[in-house]
C-alpha cells in the first residue's frame, strides 16, 4: 500500500512530523514500511510557464518556434527583450496562450531520473536554440501520453515551481500490503490517515461525506433507466450503482493526474481516474461502465445489471483484451443477456468507459473476499481491485462513496445524475448508525494481557481517537469499557480484539518488559534428541559428515532403487518431479549424494542422515495422521584407489561404523546380524530391503525385534547412481535404538590378579558363522569362571587357505583375569581343549 | 512366457539353454538368432507387425533381466560372512577402520538448533520435534484459519493425494505452529498444576516456492509455545530479547511491528538491532541497523479454547523463527541451498 505524506497532510488535523520520524511510527505502531521515496528531487526546477507566442519553423513539418513566460524564474538562460524564452516544440498540441510544464537547462527530465538521468540543456533544432524542453506527461513521469504536451488547467502564474504546486515534493510510503491482511480499512488512504492521527494521540476528523450518508443527486438530468439485481446476496452483500449523463471525457485536471502518479497509477480520464482516486482514499474499488453499451447488449431500452454466479460455458472478454470462460461458480456482473465483468477482478471490455462515451453507470459493490481471491488466482489475474476485494471491504460504506465519486465526476466532468441510488443487498446501515458491533471489556482483561496498567480514560481516547464509541460503567469495581465499532472496521469482534487496538495505539514497544517467573523444576529433556545428539558426536568422531537432505524425492529414484511409488505419499501440487513424493527410507537420498562428492574428488567419505521417512500404508496415528519412522541412515563410500587400503567387502567397513555406534550406545552385545532375508519383513517394511545386494547384506536384530539393515547395494542400484563399487552402509531405526540405548554402560571391576591370555584357533566349514564360534567360544570361557574372573574373548584371524575353500580357521584370542587367585597357565590350557572339543562336536570344527 | 509366434518361442528357448552355458552373459544379447528375429519384423506386413514387435521386445527384455539376475548372482558368488568383524585373509593393516576425527563433522544446521535449543532448556522450555507430515486440522483448523483461509489452498501449501478420515489431504507442514494444538493439549494439565506450558519445536518446514539463493523450500523453524496464568505481551518480548541477547552473548534493543496471523491476537514481527554492527549498518542488516528474525505474538483465545484451555484464566505467547538464517548470518553463507546439497566441499569446513 503507498501512501503519499502530503495526501496524509490533507487529512490529519496536526502537522506531520518529518518523514523519517513517521515512518518510524508506522513501522512500529501499524505495519512494516517496505520503502520511502523522496520523489521531490524527480521535479527540481520544473516550471509553470506560458506560451506567450508559437509559429511553425520552416522546413518542418512538426516544429514549432515558441516563445515562453517563466516569470522570469530561471536562470542563466536567454531571453528575449520581453524577457521570454525560446524554445522549440513539436508537440501537436502546443499553442499560444497555453500553461505548460517546462524544463529548464540544467533540470533533468523527471522520467529519467531514477534511470538513466537526462539533462537537458540549450542545444540548436533546425538552426534555432531551443532552452530546455516543454514536457509531455510522460516525460514528466506522469502518465504514458507522449502524443503531446502537458496543459495545465486551473489558475495558476507562469514562474510558479510546478512541484510546489502540485505538491510533488512528496514522500510516497509502501507500507507491506500483507501488514493489511485484516485491516481492509487501511487500503485507503482515509484508513491509514486515521491510524496515523491515532498513533499520535489525535482525534481523527472524518471527512463529512464519509462520516454521514446524505444524498444529493444534483444537478439532476434526464432518468436514464437503469436497474440492478443482486442474485447472490450470500457472496455479494451490497449492490450499489446509478447512472450519470452527458460526461464529456477527458484528461482528468493536472492536480489529479499528478495526485494519482505519485502513488504510482497512471491516469487514464477523468472517469477512470475518478474511480482509482476514491478506491486509493477508501479502499473501495469502483467500477464505471458505458450506460449505452450495456443497454445496447440487451437491445432494450433499459440498462440492467445483474450480480450473480456463472453459469457453465459463459465467456468473456476483459478490459486486457484477453477472452476467457469464468470459473464455474465465479460472481460476474451481467446485463440481463451477458456477461460484463468479473466482479471485483477485472471489468469486461465490450462495456468499457472510452473516448466517446456519454453516459456512465458507476457501480459500488461489496464481494465475498474468499470468492474473489479464488477467482484471481484460478484466472491468473491480479489487479489493485483484487488486493483490495479479497481482504474483505466493509459493505458499509458503498452508499457514502459511491455519493462522493459521482458528485466528483460530475464535478470533473460537467455531468448530470440521471437515476436514483440503487442498493440491492443485506448489508447497510439504519439512518445515524454509525457503528456495526459492540465488544465490552475489562479494563483489568485488557491491562493483565498488556502487562500495564491502563486508566480507562487512557484506553477509551486511544480507541476514540480512531473512530470507536467508547462508554465506560463500573461493574461492581470493575472498570467496563463498552465499545461500539464504527462501520468501516471489519477486524474488530472479540475483547483480544481490543486489547490489540489498546496496545497498538500505545506502543507495544512502550510496555514494561517483565520475564515470566517460573518454579525451579527443570525442563523435561526430550530422549529422542539426547539420542540423535550422541549419534552425531559418535558419527562426526568417527569422521562421518552429516548431511541433510530433502523430505522428497523423483518417482525415478523409486525405480531405480526398486521402491514401490504406491508405497509413497506423493504430492498433488509439488514443485517439480524431484520433489513429488515422500521418501520411503533416507537411504536412497544419500546414495544419491555419493557421485557427486567422488567427482568432487573425495577419495572417501562416510555421509550420514537423521531424518523421517514415510509409507503410506493404511495405519495412521491415533490423532489421524500418518505414522512417521525416525531412522539415521550411514553411507560409506571409497572410489577404487581408496578403495585398496581396504581388504575384503565393503560391508565389514559399513559393519565397522555399526559396530563402533551400537558400542557407544552400550548395546553391541544385545544386537545380532543375520543374512538379510526378505520374507521375514512385513510388507511395509520390504521398501526398506530393496536397495542391498541379497548376499551382501544383514538384517540388525535386537531379540526378535528388526532394528535396521545393513549391507553393499545391488548392481542395478550401484549402476544406477554411479555409485563407486566399494560401497555400504546401513539405515536403524531411532525409536528403537532409543529403547535399546544404555544410558549407563555395564561397568566391571578391575581384577588384583595378573590377565592370562591364550589363542585358539579352529578350523570350520565356510558356511559356519564366526557368531558361532564366537558364540562357542565366549560363552564356555565366561561359564567356566562365571562371576570369579573378567572373561574377553577378541577376534584375532580369520583365515582360508587357496586350496582350501570349504574350511576357514578362526583364531580367537581369550583373556583371564580371576579375583580370587592367580591362574595357571594348565587350567587355561585345559580350558582351551574343553572348548576344541565341544566345537569339534557342534560345529565340526578342527583345532589347529 | 508363452509366445504366440512360433519362430519367437522357439529362438526363445534355444537362446535360454545357450544362456546357461554363456561364460559372459551379455554375449547373449548379440546372438544372431535374436538379431534375425529383427529382420524378420522389418519385412512382416503392417498389420502383424504390432504384435510381433511386442513379442520380440519381450524376448529380448527378457533376456536382459537374466543377464542382470546373473550378474547379480554373480557377485553373489563370494558369499560373506555378515556376523564376522572382517573378511576372510583380510591382515590387521587392511581391515576396516573410522575416518580420521577430524574430517568428521555436525550439520551447521543440527550445530545451531542444539546451541538454540540449550539455550531454551536453561529458560525452562522442553524440545518437542515437529512433524514432517500433518493434517488439515492440526494445520490449520486448530489454529483458527478460516475454512476459506488462502493458505488451505493448494497455491501456498503442499498437499498429498492421500487422504485423511475426513477426505483432506495430508499437508506438509509450512510452518511449525502445527504442533501448537498438540503441545497445549498434551501439556495442560500443568496448567492445573500451577505451572506454565513451555516449549520449544524445532523441525522441518515446506513451502511451495522455487528456490533460489535465498529461498528454500525445505527449510527449518524454532517454533516456542508459553502458557500461563497472567502472561501478557510484555513477558512476550521480555522472553524473546533474554534469549537473543544469550545467543548473541550481548546487548540488543529489540522492537515489534504489528503483523498479522489467524493464531495470534496481537501479533507481531520482531526484529533486533543488528548484533554485527551493533546498530552502524552493515550488509548483513542492509545498512538498517535492524534484524527483522521472527513472527510472534499472544495466542489466539480460540487456539486455546480448540486445545481445552479456558482464555479467561489463562494467555500465553508463541513465535516461529527460521534456522537457516540465523547460520547464513553467522557464517556469511552466501547461498541457503547449500544446506541441503550434501556438498562435502560445504560440510567439511564445520568440521
Amino acid at each position: 500500500m503507498k501512501i503519499s505524506y502530503n495526501w496524509i497532510q490533507e487529512y490529519v488535523d496536526f502537522e506531520l512530523p518529518p518523514v523519517g520520524e513517521l515512518v518510524e511510527r508506522i513501522g512500529a505502531q501499524l505495519g512494516a514500511v517496505e520503502e520511502v521515496i523522496d520523489i521531490s528531487k524527480k521535479y527540481q526546477g520544473v516550471i509553470i510557464s506560458r506560451i506567450v507566442s508559437c509559429r511553425p519553423v520552416e522546413d518542418s513539418d512538426h516544429l514549432n518556434l515558441c516563445f515562453i513566460d517563466d516569470g522570469g524564474v530561471a536562470g542563466d538562460v536567454e531571453r528575449n527583450e520581453s524577457g521570454h524564452v525560446q524554445v522549440v516544440c513539436g508537440a501537436p498540441n502546443v499553442r499560444e496562450g497555453l500553461m505548460v510544464a517546462w524544463l529548464p537547462p540544467g533540470s533533468t527530465v523527471p522520467s529519467s531520473f531514477d534511470k538513466d538521468p537526462f539533462v537537458l540543456g540549450a542545444r540548436k533544432l533546425r538552426g534555432y536554440v531551443s532552452n530546455g524542453m516543454i514536457a509531455s506527461p510522460q516525460e514528466l513521469a506522469i502518465g504514458d501520453s507522449h502524443d503531446g504536451i502537458l496543459e495545465i488547467d486551473g489558475d495558476y502564474q507562469p514562474g510558479a515551481d510546478f512541484a510546489a504546486t502540485f505538491k510533488l515534493n512528496d514522500y510516497v510510503i509502501d507500507i507491506e500490503n500483507k501488514m493489511f491482511t485484516h485491516r481492509p480499512d487501511c487500503f485507503g488512504i482515509l484508513g491509514v490517515a486515521r491510524e496515523i492521527a491515532g498513533i499520535y494521540g489525535h482525534a481523527f476528523t472524518e471527512p463529512d461525506w464519509y462520516e454521514v450518508f446524505t444524498a444529493d443527486l444534483s444537478p439532476r438530468g434526464d432518468d436514464l433507466p437503469l436497474r440492478i439485481r443482486n442474485e447472490a446476496v450470500e457472496l455479494v452483500p451490497r449492490l450499489m450503482a446509478l447512472a450519470l449523463r452527458n460526461v464529456a471525457i477527458k484528461a482528468s485536471s493536472v492536480w489529479y493526474q499528478t495526485l494519482l502518479s505519485r502513488i504510482g497509477i497512471r491516469p487514464i480520464n477523468n472517469i477512470v481516474d475518478a474511480t482509482n482516486y476514491y478506491m486509493y482514499l477508501t479502499g473501495q474499488p469502483l467500477h464505471a461502465y458505458d450506460y449505452d453499451k450495456v443497454r445496447a447488449l440487451d437491445g432494450s431500452d433499459i440498462a440492467t445489471l445483474v450480480a450473480r454466479r456463472t453459469a457453465a460455458g459463459e465467456k468473456l472478454t476483459l478490459l486486457n483484451g484477453k477472452e476467457i470462460e469464468p470459473r464455474e461458480g465465479a460472481i460476474v456482473i451481467a446485463t440481463e443477456t451477458q456477461v460484463i465483468g468479473l466482479a471485483g477482478v477485472m471489468g469486461g471490455a465490450e462495456t468499457e468507459v472510452d473516448v466517446d462515451t456519454k453516459n456512465i453507470i458507476l457501480e459500488s459493490a461489496t464481494f465475498d473476499m474468499y470468492s474473489i481471491r479464488k477467482t484471481s488466482m484460478v484466472h491468473g489475474l491480479f489487479s489493485e481491485a483484487v488486493t483490495r476485494f479479497n481482504k474483505g471491504q466493509s459493505p458499509y460504506q458503498n452508499d457514502r462513496i459511491v455519493m462522493a465519486a459521482s458528485r466528483f465526476m460530475s464535478r470533473e466532468s460537467g455531468a448530470e445524475f440521471a437515476s436514483d441510488i440503487l442498493d440491492e443487498g443485506e448489508l447497510r446501515l439504519a439512518d445515524g448508525q454509525t457503528t456495526v458491533t459492540n465488544v465490552s471489556v475489562g479494563l483489568d482483561f485488557i491491562s493483565e494481557r498488556l502487562g500495564y496498567r491502563f486508566e480507562a480514560a487512557t484506553a477509551a481516547s486511544l480507541l476514540a481517537n480512531v473512530g470507536f464509541t467508547v462508554d465506560t460503567s463500573d461493574d461492581d469495581g470493575q472498570e467496563v469499557l463498552h465499545i461500539g465499532v464504527p462501520f468501516w472496521r471489519t477486524d474488530i469482534e472479540i475483547a483480544e480484539d481490543v486489547v490489540e487496538e489498546v496496545g497498538r495505539l500505545y506502543g507495544f514497544d512502550r510496555l514494561p518488559l517483565e520475564l515470566p517467573t517460573r518454579m525451579m523444576a527443570p525442563a523435561v529433556t526430550n530422549p529422542m534428541f539426547v539420542l540423535k545428539d550422541q549419534l552425531r558426536n559418535t558419527l562426526s568422531g568417527a569422521g562421518a559428515n552429516e548431511v541433510l537432505t530433502y523430505s522428497f524425492v523423483h518417482g525415478k529414484l523409486f525405480d531405480a532403487i526398486g521402491q514401490d511409488k504406491a508405497m509413497a505419499y506423493s504430492l498433488t501440487n509439488a514443485l517439480s518431479p524431484d520433489l513429488q513424493y515422500y521418501r520411503q527410507s533416507l537411504t536412497p537420498s544419500l546414495l544419491d549424494k555419493v557421485y557427486a562428492n567422488v567427482r568432487a574428488g573425495y577419495g572417501q567419505f562416510a555421509l550420514f542422515e537423521l531424518g523421517k521417512a514415510h509409507i503410506a500404508d493404511s495405519t495412521l496415528l491415533e490423532d489421524g495422521v500418518p505414522v512417521e519412522f525416525e531412522q539415521l541412515s550411514l553411507v560409506f563410500a571409497a572410489d577404487p584407489k581408496s578403495a585398496k587400503q581396504y581388504g575384503g567387502a565393503a560391508y565389514y567397513q559399513a559393519q565397522y561404523y555399526l559396530m563402533n555406534l551400537l558400542s557407544q550406545l552400550g548395546i553391541q552385545q544385545q544386537v545380532r546380524l543375520s543374512a538379510l532375508n526378505v520374507e521375514g519383513y512385513q510388507d511395509a517394511d520390504k521398501a526398506k530391503t530393496t536397495i542391498y545386494h541379497p548376499s551382501r547384506a544383514a538384517t540388525v536384530w535386537s531379540g526378535d525385534t528388526i532394528i535396521g539393515e545393513i549391507g553393499e547395494y545391488k548392481s542395478s542400484v550401484r549402476k544406477a547412481l554411479k555409485l563407486p563399487e566399494y560401497c555400504a552402509g546401513f539405515e536403524l531405526d531411532l525409536h528403537a535404538l532409543l529403547q535399546l540405548r544404555q544410558t549407563i554402560k555395564q561397568y566391571k571391576a578391575l581384577p588384583k590378579f595378573p590377565k592370562t591370555g591364550q589363542d585358539i584357533c579352529l578350523r570350520v566349514p565356510t558356511p559356519t558363522s564366526y557368531q558361532a564360534v564366537y558364540d562357542l567360544v565366549s560363552g564356555m570361557a565366561q561359564d567356566a569362571y562365571g562371576e570369579h574372573a573378567l572373561v574377553t574373548v577378541s577376534p584375532l584371524d580369520i583365515f582360508q587357505r587357496d586350496a582350501d575353500e570349504a574350511y576357514k580357521q578362526i583364531t580367537l584370542r581369550i583373556s583371564i583375569a580371576s579375583y580370587q587367585r592367580t591362574l595357571t597357565d594348565a587350567e587355561v590350557s585345559k580350558l582351551l581343549d574343553d572348548i576344541a572339543n565341544k566345537a569339534a562336536e557342534t560345529l565340526q570344527a578342527e583345532r589347529v | 512366457m508363452n509366445y504366440q509366434f512360433p519362430t519367437i518361442a522357439e529362438t526363445a528357448d534355444t537362446l535360454s539353454k545357450r544362456l546357461e552355458n554363456l561364460d559372459n552373459k551379455a554375449d547373449i544379447l548379440r546372438a544372431v538368432e535374436l538379431k534375425a528375429l529383427y529382420d524378420e519384423l522389418r519385412i512382416l506386413p503392417n498389420d502383424q507387425k504390432a504384435a510381433f514387435g511386442a513379442e520380440v521386445n519381450a524376448l529380448r527384455n527378457s533376456l536382459q533381466e537374466q543377464v542382470e539376475s546373473h550378474q547379480e548372482n554373480e557377485q553373489a558368488l563370494t558369499p560373506i560372512d555378515v556376523t564376522a568383524p572382517f573378511d576372510i585373509n583380510s591382515t590387521i593393516e587392511d581391515r576396516p577402520r573410522l575416518l580420521p576425527a577430524e574430517q568428521g563433522s555436525i550439520h551447521p544446521l543440527m550445530t545451531e538448533l542444539k546451541s538454540i535449543l540449550d539455550i531454551f532448556y536453561r529458560m525452562g522450555f522442553t524440545a518437542v520435534e515437529s512433524r514432517e507430515i500433518d493434517d488439515d486440522y492440526h494445520m490449520f483448523g486448530a489454529l483458527n484459519f478460516h475454512e476459506n483461509h488462502p493458505a488451505r489452498d493448494d497455491y501456498d501449501t503442499f498437499m498429498t493425494k492421500q487422504t485423511d478420515a475426513n477426505g483432506k489431504p495430508f499437508i506438509a507442514p509450512a510452518h511449525t505452529s502445527s504442533m501448537q494444538h498438540r503441545i497445549l493439549k498434551g501439556y495442560k494439565n500443568l496448567l492445573e498444576n500451577d505451572m506454565p506450558i513451555a516449549a520449544v519445536i524445532p523441525g522441518r518446514v515446506f513451502r511451495n516456492e522455487d528456490l533460489d539463493a535465498r529461498h528454500e523450500h525445505t527449510f527449518y523453524q524454532v517454533e516456542g509455545v508459553y502458557v500461563g496464568r497472567g502472561v501478557h505481551v510484555g513477558n512476550l518480548i521480555a522472553t524473546l530479547k533474554t534469549f537473543l541477547q544469550e545467543y548473541y552473548q550481548k546487548e540488543l534493543e529489540v522492537k515489534t511491528q504489528p503483523f498479522y496471523f489467524p493464531f495470534t491476537e496481537p501479533s507481531f514481527e520482531f526484529a533486533l538491532s543488528c548484533p554485527f554492527c551493533d546498530k552502524a549498518g552493515c550488509n548483513i542488516c542492509s545498512q538498517s541497523g535492524w534484524i527483522e528474525l521472527l513472527g510472534c505474538g499472544m495466542i489466539h483465545p480460540n487456539v486455546l479454547r480448540e486445545a481445552g484451555v479456558d482464555p479467561e484464566l489463562y494467555t500465553g505467547f508463541a513465535w516461529g523463527f527460521g534456522v537457516e538464517r540465523l547460520v547464513m548470518m553467522k557464517y556469511g553463507i552466501e547461498d541457503i541451498r547449500h544446506f541441503e546439497s550434501a556438498k562435502l566441499d560445504f560440510l567439511r569446513q564445520f568440521a
